[in-house]
This record gives structure tokens, C-alpha cells and sequence, in this order.
């Protein structure tokens, strides 16, 4: 056995377990201290996925993968997860009670999420899917002063037990008809029976539910909006991204459905993901309800570089899960910063930001256009990188309903930019930053424009991940 | 092949007859006659009092639940047990280790004063 291809999560999985054991023998002042202690832990791990490109095997009977694929993805969760602690930090500090167990369940959540970026086989990805997912229950909640936390924590926990029981009859029906659960085993494509369609629609509805793609994505508005902001953005970020890692390696690594209808159904998805996160994301007040259904438009973006299913495509969605995680924490970071300050995550409260507070300001502008694809910002090159894949494949439609949904979305993102700088301030108070905050939303700025103008620094190493994950 | 799944609708379809039968069956020969013990919750056990909609207190589950996490940890060890002699010390370490994942558990539960009634 190579425990060096578990070496990530060995030291997460401790990693997690001494945060937890720190929380319990230090006092319940010592609160700051775990945050920072948190945070060194992260960058830690950070370090050692570096030094785990270019293993490239697998190991534990096929249980497990570990190449660039899934380094890559490895350390988007990481990134997404230090900068939320970096942002929300303060906000957290200021719940009632007990904090501590916040960033040990976030660890918690990190590590199942890397299990979901490599595993080989059905029960290696539940186990870590649910591993993510009862960390975020509890996350989701953990604001205990706050009805609409509690509410937004049991909603969750109600549709996601419903989505995992919908995975785990897929893959029932997927180890019925395969004989295996191992991904590398499945039978070819000319053999998919009945079975294995119905087995694999499920484990697409599943996973829909995840990644918040319409149309399974009722959830993800209501959870959003009641959810603390940092948890809310590591959810939309990190959550969704391990959904995403998952689906390649359930639909790409062993195809078990047919090409035409696989092409078809993902296709579909979306679609009409692209085409209704963006559209009801126009008539939305609240931020966090906004860039929820921002959030659905992205995964319909993503999802068709998984349509593409070459190379490029995953090329595109590894590029894009990164650009997208940042991008999107940046701007949550900004909402947690507005939100303390002002007690409320209603657009209009940004009005007149430019006047209080001229970084945060700039950090929302530039992030939300990243989102919706402005060149040059880096959101542009991963939705060229994206459409481009399935354009060389000669279908467009895809490519068109993106684009024209981009342009959509340019309107609401830019309303937000719209309150920021033309509207007079209510409260011409200026926002206090604090440290954490700050180097979070300059990380997010600058890696949001380097990236748009560079992007070959990020997009070389996505582009060998994507090659590694298809064995080339 | 998808003559092979006829048989899987004829067993899906015969499934579905055999319950409908019971209960036509049992609703053609029994008698009918309403007592108000027939409108308890249960025929056996004890009568409930007051209403049945009262809330728990989250202490039981709490017990519950560490009551679960160690029942497993039963399961586990058993056949560890069993196979001892084979399986050397890798899996001796492996179960230490896995114990210790537990008592840490333990150990949380206690500092949050799961244990203590209130």
C-alpha cells in the first residue's frame, strides 16, 4: 500500500483532529487563536498537494486516483477554504457561544471533498460525499441565534438526505448492472443496459442536486440566504466545485451511458441551467439570493465543458472551478464585510460603497464582472476556454445560449456595480477592513485581473490536469 | 435483451397484486366494529396521555447517538478480534488508531456536557 497517495488527506484528516483537540483545551476566549491556527493548517496543506503532481497512479485496488486531475481540484477546495477563513474570520467571531467547532467542521467538509476529487469507485465517493455534506448540515446551521440559519439548515439537511438517497439508488442500480463499482470498470458504452441508463439518470439528478443545476437547484436560493456568509460561500464554492470533480470521474472516468444520451441529457441541464439562473437571478433585492442564482448560471457554464467530455472541456471546467471559486469568494467576502457593518445583505445597502470604502468597492466591481465574463478578467478566459471545447466538437447551440446569457448577465451583475458607485451613501460611515479581510479580497482582486491578462500560468497546469485525467 | 426485462415487470407486477390481495381479503372477511380502543395509536403497549405531539428533549438523542457511535465501534472489533493472530500489527495500529478518532469524539462530547442531564 503507498500511503503517500493518501498523504493529503492523512494530514488533513489530523489535521482536523488536533484543531478539534486545540478547540477543547483552550478556553472558550481563545477563539482567535484557532482561526489563525486554521489558517497556517491550510496553507500547510496547500504546500504538500504541491509536492503530489505528477504521481499520476492509483492505488487501494482502484479505489482511489490520485493524478493532477485531482491535485488540481485538491487545491481549489484549499484556496476557497483559506480565503473564506481569511474573510470571515471576524464574522464568525462574533456568533454567540461556541465557534471553535466552525473550523473543524470545515476541515471536515475540505477533506471529504478531496475524497470526492479522487476517488476510483462508487463507495470511496459516498463516504466522502457525505463526509462533505453532514459537515455542511451542521455549517449551514451554525448560526444558532438566527431563525432563518436554523431553517436553512434543516432544509438542507431534508433535500440533501433526499438527493444522497437518490445517488445511492443510482449507484445500486449502476453496481447491479455493471458488476463493479470501480469507475475504470464499467463496460463499454455498446453494452449500457436499461439499467445502467436508469442508474446513471439518477446519479445525474443527484449530482444536479450538488452542483445546483436547474432544475434541482430550488434548494440553493433559501439555503444561501440563511446560511452564515462565510459558510454560504464556501457552499457555492467549494461544494459546488466537489460536485463537479465527482461528476467527471462518475460520467468521464467510465462512461456508463451512452454518448448520444449522455451528450443529450447534460446538454439539456444546461441549457435551461444557463438559461434560468440567469434570467430569475435579474429580479432579485438580496445579494445572497442574487449571486445564489448567479451561482446556478455558473454550474449551467460549467456543465458544458463536462458536454464537451474531451480534454479541452475538462481543461475548461478545472479553469473555470478555479477562476470561479475566486472570483465568487471575493465577492462574498465583500457582502461578509458590508453585512457586519451594516447588519443587512440587501442591494441598497451597497449604495454609495465607493464613498466607505473604496477597496471593497472595487473588489465587488472587479469580481462580479470576472463573473460574468468581461475581459479582461480572468471569468472571460474560463467561459472562452469552456464554449471553445464544445465549439471544436462543431456544435454551437451550446456556445450561443452561453453567450447570450452572459450578455443577461451582465445586467444584474452590473446593477450591483450600478448601487456601488452612482448611488448616495445612506450612511456615509466609512467600513472598517481588518487585516484578514483585506488580504482576502486583494487575493481574490489580483489573482481575478492577473489571471484575465496571464492566464497561461493557471491554464498550462489545468490543461496537463485535464490531460492526466484521461491517462494522456 | 429487453424481452429479458418482461419478466422484471411481470415480478414487479405480480408484487404489487399480492399486498392489494391481502387487503381486499382481510377487508372481505373481517368484521367491522368501531371500539375506541381501535383508535389508539397501537393495539398493544400502553395508552398514551395527553397529547402525543410533546417534544423530546435533545439529551436523548445526544445519548443516542454516542450510544450508536460506540455500538459500531463493536462491530469493528469483533472480527478484529477474531483475526488477530493473521492480521499482524499494521491492523493493531490501524484499530489504535481508530479508537483514538472515537475517544476524541468521546472526549468533545464530554467537554459539551452531553453527559450531564439538565
Amino acid at each position: 500500500m503507498n500511503f503517500n497517495l493518501l498523504s493529503t488527506e492523512i494530514a488533513t484528516a489530523l489535521f482536523g483532529s488536533v484543531l478539534l483537540i486545540l478547540s477543547l483545551v483552550t478556553g472558550k476566549d481563545a477563539r482567535r487563536g484557532l482561526g489563525h491556527a486554521t489558517l497556517a493548517g491550510l496553507l500547510v496543506l496547500l504546500l504538500i498537494t504541491f509536492t503530489q503532481y505528477g504521481i499520476n497512479s492509483g492505488g487501494f485496488s482502484g479505489t482511489w486516483i490520485l493524478d493532477d486531475y485531482a491535485v488540481f481540484m485538491k487545491q481549489v477546495f484549499i484556496i476557497a477554504a483559506i480565503l473564506v477563513v481569511f474573510a470571515g474570520k471576524s464574522y464568525v467571531e462574533d456568533f454567540t457561544g461556541n465557534c471553535n467547532e466552525f473550523y473543524v467542521l470545515m476541515v471536515f467538509a475540505l477533506l471529504g471533498m478531496m475524497g470526492m476529487a479522487s476517488a476510483g469507485d462508487l463507495i470511496t465517493l459516498y463516504v466522502s460525499l457525505e463526509t462533505m455534506t453532514i459537515s455542511f448540515y451542521i455549517l449551514v446551521a451554525y448560526n444558532l441565534t438566527s431563525g432563518k440559519s436554523a431553517e436553512a439548515g434543516l432544509k438542507y439537511l431534508i433535500l440533501g438526505a433526499l438527493s444522497s438517497a437518490v445517488i445511492l439508488y443510482g449507484m445500486s442500480l449502476v453496481y447491479g448492472a455493471a458488476g463493479t463499482t470501480l469507475f475504470a470498470k464499467m463496460p463499454p458504452v455498446s453494452v449500457a443496459s436499461p439499467v445502467l441508463l436508469l442508474g446513471a439518470v439518477m446519479l445525474v439528478a443527484g449530482f444536479g442536486f450538488k452542483i445546483a443545476a436547474v432544475p434541482f437547484h430550488m434548494w440553493s436560493p433559501d439555503i444561501y440566504e440563511g446560511a452564515p456568509t462565510p459558510v454560504t460561500a464556501f457552499l457555492a464554492v467549494a461544494s459546488k466545485a466537489a460536485g463537479f470533480a465527482a461528476m467527471l470521474r462518475v460520467f468521464l472516468g467510465g462512461t456508463p451511458v451512452a454518448p448520444d444520451n449522455w451528450l443529450g441529457i447534460i446538454a439539456v441541464l444546461a441549457a435551461i441551467t444557463m438559461i434560468i439562473g440567469n434570467l430569475v437571478a435579474i429580479p432579485q433585492t438580496g445579494i445572497k439570493r442574487m449571486l445564489a442564482y448567479s451561482s446556478i448560471a455558473q454550474a449551467g457554464y460549467i456543465l458544458v465543458g463536462l458536454m464537451a467530455a474531451d480534454p479541452a472541456g475538462v481543461n475548461g471546467v478545472l479553469f473555470y472551478s478555479m477562476i470561479y471559486a475566486v472570483a465568487n469568494v471575493g465577492a462574498f467576502a465583500v457582502v461578509i464585510a458590508v453585512e457586519r457593518a451594516t447588519g443587512s445583505d440587501e442591494i441598497a445597502v451597497f449604495g454609495g460603497l465607493w464613498q466607505r470604502q473604496p477597496l471593497l468597492a472595487s473588489v465587488m466591481t472587479v469580481c462580479l464582472l470576472s463573473l460574468a465574463g468581461i475581459p479582461p478578467m480572468a471569468g472571460f478566459v474560463g467561459k472562452f476556454l469552456l464554449f471553445s471545447a464544445i465549439m471544436d466538437q462543431g456544435i454551437y447551440w451550446p456556445a450561443f445560449i452561453g453567450f447570450v446569457m452572459s450578455m443577461i448577465s451582465v445586467y444584474y451583475y452590473l446593477r450591483v456595480a450600478l448601487v456601488i458607485w452612482r448611488d448616495e451613501p445612506k450612511d456615509p460611515a466609512p467600513i472598517a477592513v481588518e487585516s484578514g479581510m483585506r488580504l482576502a479580497v486583494m487575493a481574490a482582486l489580483a489573482v481575478t485581473v492577473v489571471l484575465g491578462v496571464y492566464p497561461a500560468v493557471l491554464s498550462d497546469l489545468s490543461l496537463a490536469a485535464a490531460k492526466s485525467f484521461f491517462g494522456m | 435483451m429487453l424481452k429479458e426485462y418482461f419478466g422484471v415487470l411481470l415480478f414487479a407486477g405480480v408484487a404489487a397484486i399480492i399486498p392489494l390481495a391481502v387487503f381486499a381479503v382481510s377487508y372481505l372477511l373481517s368484521t367491522k366494529k368501531d371500539t375506541p380502543e381501535k383508535g389508539l395509536a397501537y393495539e398493544c403497549g400502553m395508552d398514551t396521555r395527553g397529547e402525543t405531539w410533546v417534544q423530546f428533549k435533545s439529551g436523548y438523542f445526544l445519548y443516542a447517538l454516542i450510544f450508536v457511535v460506540f455500538d459500531v465501534e463493536t462491530v469493528f472489533l469483533y472480527p478484529w478480534a477474531v483475526k488477530f493472530g493473521q492480521l499482524g500489527l499494521f491492523a493493531f495500529v490501524e484499530m489504535l488508531i481508530f479508537i483514538a478518532i472515537l475517544l476524541i469524539g468521546y472526549w468533545y462530547a464530554w467537554k459539551e456536557q452531553v453527559f450531564r442531564w439538565k
